[in-house]
């Protein structure tokens, strides 16, 4: 019971890191899914537009990215990678980094969604009208702003765990 | 350095000379013509002494010649894409040609253009008319391809007076089913020709005299005939003829794209006659806009106060010309330039990616321009990257002919290049710590909460000076309570609130706070009707409060988002030390490092843009800036494909 119990502090941060990358990568995957589909019916009429669209749809990644970023943090900050290999972690601490995860993990996950829709719509914005793509991209940014402030959440979170 | 005077200027001249008139003001590229006839209509006075000055049919026959020539361009770019260098696609360097050139080449231009667009035209109806009968000789084939084992020739599958024979086709599954019942009737043939994705192929023959019983029990088992009236020989016989025409098509349509293809050594007169064109269109719709008497004619419009000597100077060289001028007049919206010094002018396109501010509003680009540097910088925040996108943007700067858009962008990217530097020098790596040096500062990766501490005061102090924008336009328009109770109160309210944290000042911070919104719940509602109202008013906008932390809140982001660039940096290199220690591992290495980073670098270097930008439209703009103006669109020469030079650009080697 002992030993699992001083196993279980690390696969919770292992699972945090997971999660983290899991579900933030599925929202932008489904957002980059849903900003490509529109764009592509753009590109139909207007090969032109492949350059602009193309941007647009880069938009929801950023959320994929933030959770792979905290999920290496996370292996950093334990010692999987990047130092002597991971020692064991008291529970509490496992918990608490886990928990840092959840910020983006999850915000991560909604806000990638919602940013591809929005930016799907912008698709359509530029395909009227080319010379507004930069109101598109800001409608699509202030969707972002949540992504970055959970991250920071995560990010604040994680540093100010006691390793 | 705002958003530039304006002038409203009247140009009344001979109809004798309104061609040069336009062309003049064309090439100057300064005045913006305003649609008199529009304006006029019904309403001003001067309407019924003035008529409408347009040329309806030279418009459509120059707008027929723009649909021809850009035919014909469509055509080759379609068949015979042209062949752009990477620099050429990135920057496209267009054709210098003079005005005085493209007038004298009009004629041979307009006689090339007609040459090659009827050349193509001829040829695109003849490659419809050939896909077109492919598309029926590859049916007529499919048709044909289940019969090919069948030896009788077409044309003996015919009605005779004494027999009827048919071809045609019923699910494979009912051919028993069906050959017995015809057996039944005597006289009946039914051949299986074929059996093909379940579908048999059948030759039937019956007597004439039981037809109408051997087509019921046909049509009972869904036989669908075909017929191939107007064949002669056998299927197969027919199938490989039909090979001949499609390939004789083939050759034929290849043969005629060829022939159409040598049109394209004539691309170059299409551009420059699309451009003549575009520039004769607009002058002729220019002149709808015009106002005439039967020998005079009106221009209104406006016009830089700067370059008014500079248009007097042009118009100088004709006869009939007057030119009033003045400026607008109390409240008259005028169109919108932006005037800035050159060193900051680069951030009007962060500026108009917004809007256009009013008229008589501020133009932000001085105030934003320090900010959007820092943001950029503190977004990246990595020296290595900073380097790079320096480098990137000086050799499009300096290699690139970029349009006014792109320079501006490079512009822009250059000096947030620096302050990455500065600022990845200071706080940051160089290459996520692949160039192993200290930051100068502090490290961010140790202490964020400083950093953010520090993200947070640039964006209290950038609301501070939006704020204080607001407060000098106030009191330029003599609305100085407006100042004191909106800005003024706001200020000392805020500020008490931060130096309450300050040890040894609580006392003055209170009184501070406490006057400050006491100022405010007693002016906010000072244009409500009833002393109640006001009350509550005044209350209620202390509530306004959370407005000012969740703006100033917004600019943690600059933290999150250079650690991102940080962390990531990290992130790759690490993995770049996991590989082995051999050729190849070092070979992958320095693939993953240059892939990695470029990644990294690109979408950063986007994110950095957007949310500095963003920043400034939604959380500084808030507390000053009036949007709604309409940019000033001058009448210019607005060609495509070529630079069009002013005459009196001319000789100057531009």
């Amino acid at each position: 019971m002992e030993v699992i119990i001083e196993q279980m502090g690390l696969a919770f941060a292992v699972l945090g890191a997971a999660l983290a990358v899991l579900l933030a990568g599925i929202g932008s995957a489904v957002g980059i899914g849903i900003v490509g589909q529109t764009a592509a019916g753009v590109v139909t009429e207007d090969p032109d537009k492949f350059g602009p669209t193309l941007l647009l749809q880069a938009l929801p990644g950023t959320q994929g990215i933030y959770g792979l970023l905290t999920g290496f943090l996370i292996l950093l900050r334990i010692g999987l990678i990047g130092g002597a290999g991971a020692a064991a972690l008291p529970l509490e601490t496992g918990v608490a980094t886990f928990l840092a995860a959840l910020p983006i993990a999850f915000v991560g996950w909604f806000s990638a969604i919602a940013q591809g829709k929005a930016a799907a719509s912008g698709v359509l914005l530029i395909s009227k009208r080319p010379e507004e793509l930069g109101k598109a991209i800001i409608y699509a940014v202030m969707v972002e702003t949540y992504a970055v402030f959970a991250l920071l959440m995560s990010i604040m979170i994680l540093f100010s765990i006691q390793f | 350095m705002a958003i530039a005077k304006m002038n409203k200027v009247y140009l009344i001249a001979h109809q004798a000379e309104k061609k040069e008139v336009l062309s003049i003001l064309q090439q100057a590229g300064m005045v913006e013509i305003s649609d008199l006839q529009a304006k006029g209509a019904g309403r001003e006075p001067w309407a019924e002494l003035v008529e409408s000055d347009q040329d309806q049919e030279a418009l459509q026959e120059l707008e027929a010649g723009l649909t021809d020539v850009r035919f014909a361009m469509d055509f080759l770019n379609r068949h015979y894409p042209a062949k752009k260098s990477l620099m050429d696609s990135l920057g496209g360097s267009k054709a210098a040609v003079s005005v005085r050139e493209l007038d004298a080449s009009a004629v041979e231009l307009a006689q090339i253009s007609k040459d090659v667009y009827s050349a193509l035209r001829a040829a695109d109806d003849k490659l419809i008319a050939l896909r077109n009968e492919e598309t029926r000789l590859q049916n007529l084939k499919l048709q044909l391809l289940p019969w090919s084992k069948l030896e009788a020739r077409l044309e003996e599958v015919r009605a005779t007076p004494s027999a009827r024979l048919e071809l045609g086709a019923l699910p494979a599954a009912e051919l028993a089913a069906c050959r017995d019942k015809l057996a039944a009737l005597e006289a009946v043939i039914l051949e299986e020709v074929n059996v093909d994705r379940g579908e048999a192929y059948v030759f039937a023959a019956y007597a004439a005299s039981l037809s109408e019983e051997a087509q019921a029990v046909l049509k009972e088992h869904n036989f669908n005939k075909q017929s191939f009236h107007d064949l002669s020989g056998t299927p197969s016989e027919n199938i490989a003829r039909l090979d001949e025409e499609l390939a004789a098509a083939a050759a034929d349509r290849d043969s005629t794209l060829k022939s159409a293809g040598e049109q394209a050594a004539f691309r170059d007169s299409l551009h420059r006659y699309n451009d003549f064109l575009i520039i004769e269109r607009d002058k002729k719709q220019a002149v709808a806009s015009l106002a005439r008497t039967s020998n005079s004619f009106v221009v209104e419009g406006w016009i830089r106060e700067a370059d008014l000597p500079v248009i007097k100077e042009r118009l100088s060289t004709l006869e009939t010309v007057e030119m009033v001028a003045r400026a607008p007049l109390d409240g008259e919206t005028f169109p919108v330039a932006l005037e800035n010094k050159r060193s900051i002018a680069p951030f009007e396109f962060v500026t108009k990616l917004y809007g256009t501010p009013h008229p008589y509003g501020v133009d932000p680009t001085f105030a934003l321009t320090p900010f959007f540097i820092i943001f950029f910088g503190l977004s990246m925040t990595d020296a290595g990257y900073g380097f790079i996108i320096v480098a990137l943007a000086a050799l499009g700067l300096w290699k690139l002919k970029l349009g006014g858009g792109g320079r501006k962008i490079m512009w822009v990217l250059l000096a947030g290049g620096i302050s990455t530097i500065f600022f990845g020098a200071l706080l940051g790596g160089w290459f996520g710590g692949l160039i192993p040096l200290e930051p100068l500062f502090f490290n961010a990766l140790d202490d964020p909460m400083r950093l953010l501490i520090y993200a947070l005061a640039i964006g209290i102090f950038q609301i501070f000076i939006g704020m204080a924008i607001k407060f000098y336009t106030n009191v330029k328009e003599g609305k100085i309570l407006d100042a004191i109770f909106d800005q003024g109160f706001w200020y000392l309210f805020i500020i008490g609130l931060l130096l309450l944290v300050a040890p040894g000042l609580g006392g003055i911070a209170k009184l501070m706070s406490i006057g400050g919104a006491a100022g405010l719940v007693l002016t906010q509602g000072r244009t409500q009707p009833t002393l109640v109202k006001k009350f509550l008013s005044g209350v209620l906008s202390l509530y306004n409060i959370t407005g000012y932390l969740s703006d100033v809140l917004s600019y943690s982001r600059l933290l999150a988002l250079g650690l991102a660039t940080g962390v990531i940096a990290l992130a790759i290199n690490t993995m770049a030390d996991v590989l082995p220690k051999n050729i190849f591992g070092y070979a992958f290495m320095v693939l993953l490092l240059i892939c990695g980073h470029a990644f990294n670098l690109v979408i950063n270097t986007l994110s950095a843009y957007i949310h500095s930008s963003r920043l400034q439209y939604i959380e500084f703009y808030n507390r000053f800036y009036e949007g709604g103006g309409r940019t000033f669109v001058p009448f210019r020469l607005n060609t495509r494909h070529i630079e069009v030079v002013p005459e009196w650009q001319e000789g100057t080697g531009s």
